[in-house]
């Protein structure tokens, strides 16, 4: 196919091939799941698999963008970086020009704008990621939004991104309940939602949540095996 | 031909063939061509054992050739990994993607690009090829015709297992990530067997050594089948190796199999590149 070569083009069927391209670079992401309770917000993602001598640390999915926002990205770990940086300028410029905290969907809109302009732009390539975007507004609202490579950004009540997105996704659709007052029923829903896609289970996950008017807490993994212990009883009891 | 200042200059005629210069530009020509062939010559090399029963064919019931590193982790992984294969010969060759001829009569060091053969034991009419270095268009018939130039060819029956990118697939609809990897097969028109997958559609085609392989089986009438994997990964990957399972129902009545191998095992091939790659999160 020749219309794959140059963003810039389209292809007689209009389809920009290098957008749709991107989208497979984000599925040789790990697998990030985001649940957006009545009073926190949830991310949690498939720990990658670090080579021996390399710091843990230093491999993060799962990236604070201001007090109230927090992200995951699935993709190329680079392009992911950029995005960041850009986004924590971002959010401090607004802080500082308008004297708020800037809105959860001011922050994705800003994102998605950057990655659309490289849908546009001769001799760029798309960034290969998507990203799960959360925080909480200053009036209290959460929110989930979801970006893609396209530019494109939408709100989600839960969502996944990266391998194994669908399969997520469908076990999100069967199990979100509207208006979950619990946290822990909504921590439970993210960790069973990766737990059906990640090999050996709760070692893998990492998770991090926000409650409103609170910043941003990664969860211990001694805290993850405590929901992953429970959930299992909790299915051992249906069976 | 005289020019306007009166010298005469010889023209040489194409017309005519001139043959005292042009025999040293030949002799040079042809010297450089033998040169060449030497380099890209094809040289299997069998085992003592082997190579004293070779006066007459090798007796070759099945021969299984993998190409490619998942196909050939496969055999390793399912097939290799019990103790009753012996390493009874490698192929050796040079072109610009695979220097190994400065090893020819030494095998090929472990993990390396190589062409290696492996005999049952007990059932020593099954042999096992596994092809993981680049072998060029120009030496993939010569291949072809020195390696089964030492086998018998009555009763030969040849199963081909080989990798390829998703990418090279063409199909009208949108691949769906669950569908990859998948498998398509290809048989020789003397294969009688049914295929435990879908045949290739048009217009995919084979090339590289697979498509040897099977065009030789089809000239010569030899039951042939081939599988070929499609996969999105580009290193050794445990998913694309369990792909190829199916492939265990037709070799399980001749070798006894590792039954149920563990999945740690497989990812024993894949892991080192795992770790490494640290372009995707």
């Amino acid at each position: 196919m020749s219309y794959d070569r140059a963003i810039t083009v389209f292809s007689p069927d209009g389809h920009l091939f290098q957008v749709d391209y991107a989208q497979e670079a984000v599925k040789k992401g790990s697998t990030a799941v985001g649940v957006r309770g009545k009073n926190v917000v949830v991310l949690g993602v498939e720990k990658k698999i670090v080579a021996k001598l390399q710091e843990d640390r230093t491999v993060r999915k799962i990236c604070s963008l201001d007090d109230n926002v927090f992200m995951a990205f699935a993709g190329l770990t680079a392009d992911a970086r950029i995005i960041v940086n850009r986004a924590r300028v971002e959010c401090q410029s607004h802080r500082l020009t308008v004297e708020d905290p800037a809105t959860v969907e001011y922050i994705t809109r800003y994102i998605s704008s950057i990655k659309q302009r490289y849908t546009q732009s001769n001799g760029r390539r798309p960034f290969g990621i998507s990203s799960l975007i959360v925080g909480f507004d200053f009036d209290g609202t959460p929110h989930l939004y979801q970006t893609d490579p396209s530019g494109t950004y939408h709100a989600w009540k839960a969502n996944a991104i990266g391998r194994s997105a669908k399969t997520v996704r469908e076990f999100l659709e069967k199990n979100y309940k509207e208006d979950m007052e619990s946290d822990t029923d909504t921590i439970k829903l993210a960790i069973r939602a990766l737990l059906e896609v990640v090999q050996s289970g709760g070692k893998n996950i990492e998770l991090a949540i926000m409650k409103r008017d609170e910043s941003m807490k990664m969860l211990a993994q001694e805290e993850i095996e405590e929901y992953v212990t429970a959930i299992e009883t909790e299915k051992q009891k249906k069976t | 031909m005289a020019t306007f200042f009166g010298e005469v200059l010889s023209v040489y005629s194409r017309a005519v063939e001139e043959d005292d210069e042009d025999l040293d530009d030949e002799n040079e020509d042809e010297q450089i061509h033998r040169a060449i062939e030497e380099k890209r010559e094809v040289h299997i090399a069998w085992c003592p054992e082997v190579a004293q029963s070779l006066e007459g064919k090798l007796q070759c019931s099945e021969l299984i050739i993998a190409v490619g590193t998942n196909a050939a982790g496969f055999l390793s992984a399912y097939v290799l990994n019990t103790e009753s294969w012996d390493a009874v010969g490698h192929a050796s060759l040079w072109n610009e993607r695979s220097r190994g001829s400065s090893r020819q009569s030494i095998a090929p060091l472990p993990g390396e690009p190589a062409c290696l053969f492996y005999r049952h034991r007990d059932n020593p009419a099954v042999l096992v090829c596994q092809s993981t270095c680049y072998i060029a268009e120009d030496q993939l018939f010569q291949w072809t015709e020195k390696v089964f130039g030492c086998l018998q060819k009555r009763g030969l029956s040849v199963m081909v297992l080989s990798d390829s990118p998703v990418a090279e697939y063409k199909t009208p609809d949108y691949l769906y990530g669950s569908a990859v990897p998948f498998l398509r097969s290809l048989k020789s028109s003397a294969s009688k067997s049914q295929a435990l997958c879908p045949a290739l559609e048009q217009p995919n085609i084979l090339t590289g050594l697979p498509a040897a392989v099977l065009s030789h089986c089809q000239v010569h009438q030899i039951p042939a089948v081939l599988y070929q994997c499609y996969t999105d990964v580009i290193s050794p990957d445990s998913i694309t190796m369990e792909t190829y399972k199916p492939a265990l129902l037709c070799l399980s009545k001749l070798v006894k199999l590792e039954p149920c191998l563990s999945a740690d095992v497989l990812r024993k091939f894949a892991i080192i590149t795992e770790a490494q790659s640290n372009l995707y999160t």
